[in-house]
């Protein structure tokens, strides 16, 4: 599902947030990408979601192949991954229902079906009481609860979250990585960017840890129902 | 402080059921979307876009009391050539009949409306009603007034230059004389209407390019305060025109409003200069009147402006400088 070759990504002289990485995600898989912070975990997030383009080496997501992918189909790209920022980028002049629709109207969705998906992520967020409520008056883990619920409305292949416990408590952290099994278990593949100690200790999935860059680890983790357990996967 | 907010952000959550918390459909398609972004731009900062409309709509009323009074005052130069005339004298061998017949043929001729003939007879009691002298020329014995034809040139074809090629061969006739005619107020006026024409278009067009600029203006504006949530749609897969429609959208709003308010400003005064100049008409013995510019003149304005605004914020959004969006802002 993505595969990096060799990837680098240099963003002035020298200064390299990722260098020289190869890896292997499969489909279906719910992976943590950790490091402390400035090791390039969000450079790699970005990458995967063509947000950057590396500087060397090759990108597949999907099957399709990044060098050979055009300027103006990347916005169809990004509309097939669901993205959790740490601070939910969600728009403050608008209700939650409207925030959460907003991939689908980028999509081109008929409103019929905006309604009944925007409900459903609604409800499987633990939100349909807030739908009218603007992002501001909801606590810190309910906004987040909002950027996952935008981020999967669409029914995406591939959901990748940087730090999407970052601001949050040890309970409400937990709550958030529930929700995300929740999709991973629906066949969508997860790829969380964290470098919270406690929730890799408590969710032992497959970890890739960057280090200055490289990557230095590959865990393949050991926790019952992850779908991949086997180190080769990541690294063949 | 947080009282209030918890008890603000309760009351639509009580309210708030599950499939009615989507607002109206037609701000849901990309289309509407866009329209509801702009409208809701426009009344979110109600002062600044006041401000911005006053701005364009005070630049605008110019070129649209141009482009209102140009129909009239191009019908001001024509209406006082419609009144001008020449007068061909026949020699004095030539009979009332022949001349009368030579009227009728001129009146099938390219570029002559309506001709009168006036018979040596006639010609002597007009003079004899009109000056002091006539009984001056009875001493003389005969008639020594020519039969004469006056030619009226077609209305639209009467410019200075198309009434001296008609004279030149109206000359050529072997019954003529003499051609006599008066251009020098018609030139002077056509002159005077050329002038004010190409002087008009000259402030239109400033004026027109100012509105641009301010249009332009106010949209790059607009696209550095919604800076962040362009960067939240394009991390969510929107495309350039998804992008670009809203604030598209708005400059053609401002186009639209703002030529609203300028083809207001400009009828005012339209209405103001009517009484005056009608009166000023009266006294110059001309029929032009001054007319409120048609529906059509309205709306013709109105399409200008807003495909002016349109363009506006197309020139921002595609200058240069457009690489403030999307910004490398990514959020992660």
């Amino acid at each position: 599902m993505i595969q990096f070759e060799n990837v680098s990504l240099e963003y002035d002289p020298g200064r390299f947030a990722v260098r020289d990485v190869s890896f292997r995600i499969p489909s279906g898989s719910f992976t943590f990408v950790t490091g402390h912070s400035g090791a390039g975990k969000s450079s790699l997030l970005k990458l995967t979601a063509r947000l950057v383009k590396p500087t060397e080496g090759s990108i597949k997501v999907g099957g399709i192949d990044f060098s050979k992918l055009k300027a103006r189909h990347e916005p169809a790209l990004r509309q097939q991954m669901g993205l959790v920022f740490q601070d939910n980028q969600l728009l403050p002049d608008r209700n939650v229902f409207d925030n959460i629709a907003l991939p689908l109207v980028i999509g081109g969705y008929k409103y019929e079906d905006i309604k009944k998906r925007v409900s459903a992520a609604l409800d499987r967020v633990g939100l349909a009481h807030k739908a009218l409520e603007r992002p501001l008056s909801l606590s810190g883990g309910e906004q987040q609860r909002v950027g996952i619920a935008r981020a999967v409305v669409a029914r995406p292949k591939l959901l990748l979250a940087d730090e999407p416990t970052g601001n949050l408590d040890a309970e409400i952290s937990a709550d958030i990585m529930k929700l995300l099994m929740q999709f991973n278990s629906s066949g969508v593949t997860v790829l969380v960017a964290t470098h919270d100690s406690g929730l890799l200790d408590n969710f032992d999935f497959p970890k890739l840890t960057i280090r200055q860059g490289r990557l230095v680890d590959v865990h393949p983790g050991t926790r019952k129902g992850s779908t991949i357990r086997d180190r080769q996967a990541y690294t063949e | 402080m947080q009282k209030k907010v918890a008890s603000r952000a309760a009351k639509p959550s009580a309210s708030a059921q599950k499939g009615s918390a989507a607002g109206k459909q037609w701000t849901y398609g990309k289309r509407g979307y866009a329209l509801a972004q702009s409208l809701r731009q426009l009344t979110q900062r109600k002062f600044s876009s006041l401000v911005t409309l006053a701005v364009l709509g005070i630049t605008l009323a110019l070129p649209a009391l141009f482009l209102f009074s140009a129909q009239a005052v191009q019908q001001l130069a024509t209406q006082n050539i419609d009144d001008e005339s020449l007068t061909l004298y026949l020699r004095l061998d030539t009979a009332d009949l022949d001349g009368a017949a030579l009227a009728q043929t001129l009146l099938g001729k390219p570029g002559i409306q309506k001709t009168r003939f006036i018979s040596r007879d006639e010609a002597l009691a007009t003079f004899q009603a009109k000056t002091d002298i006539g009984n001056a020329l009875e001493a003389l014995g005969d008639n020594p007034l020519p039969s004469a034809i006056v030619v009226y040139p077609v209305k639209q074809q009467a410019d200075a230059t198309a009434i001296k090629r008609l004279s030149k061969q109206l000359l050529s006739l072997p019954e003529v004389q003499r051609v006599q005619y008066d251009l020098r107020w018609v030139q002077r006026l056509q002159a005077a209407v050329k002038l004010i024409q190409n002087v008009g278009w000259i402030l239109a067009g400033f004026l027109t390019l100012t509105a641009l600029l301010v249009i332009g203006n106010t949209i790059r504006l607009e696209l550095l305060r919604r800076q962040p949530e362009l960067d939240v749609a394009k991390l969510l897969g929107a495309g350039t025109s998804f992008l670009h429609r809203p604030l598209l959208y708005t400059g053609a709003l401002y186009g639209f409003l703002g030529g609203l308010v300028g083809s207001c400003l400009a009828i005012y005064a339209f209405s103001k200069i009517k009484t005056p100049a009608d009166q000023l008409s009266h006294l110059y013995a001309s029929t032009f009147k001054l007319t409120m510019p048609s529906a059509s003149q309205f709306l013709t304005f109105l399409i200008v402006a807003t495909l002016l605004g349109w363009l506006g914020a197309l020139i921002s959004l595609y200058s240069p400088s457009r690489k403030l969006i999307p910004s490398r802002r990514t959020g992660m």
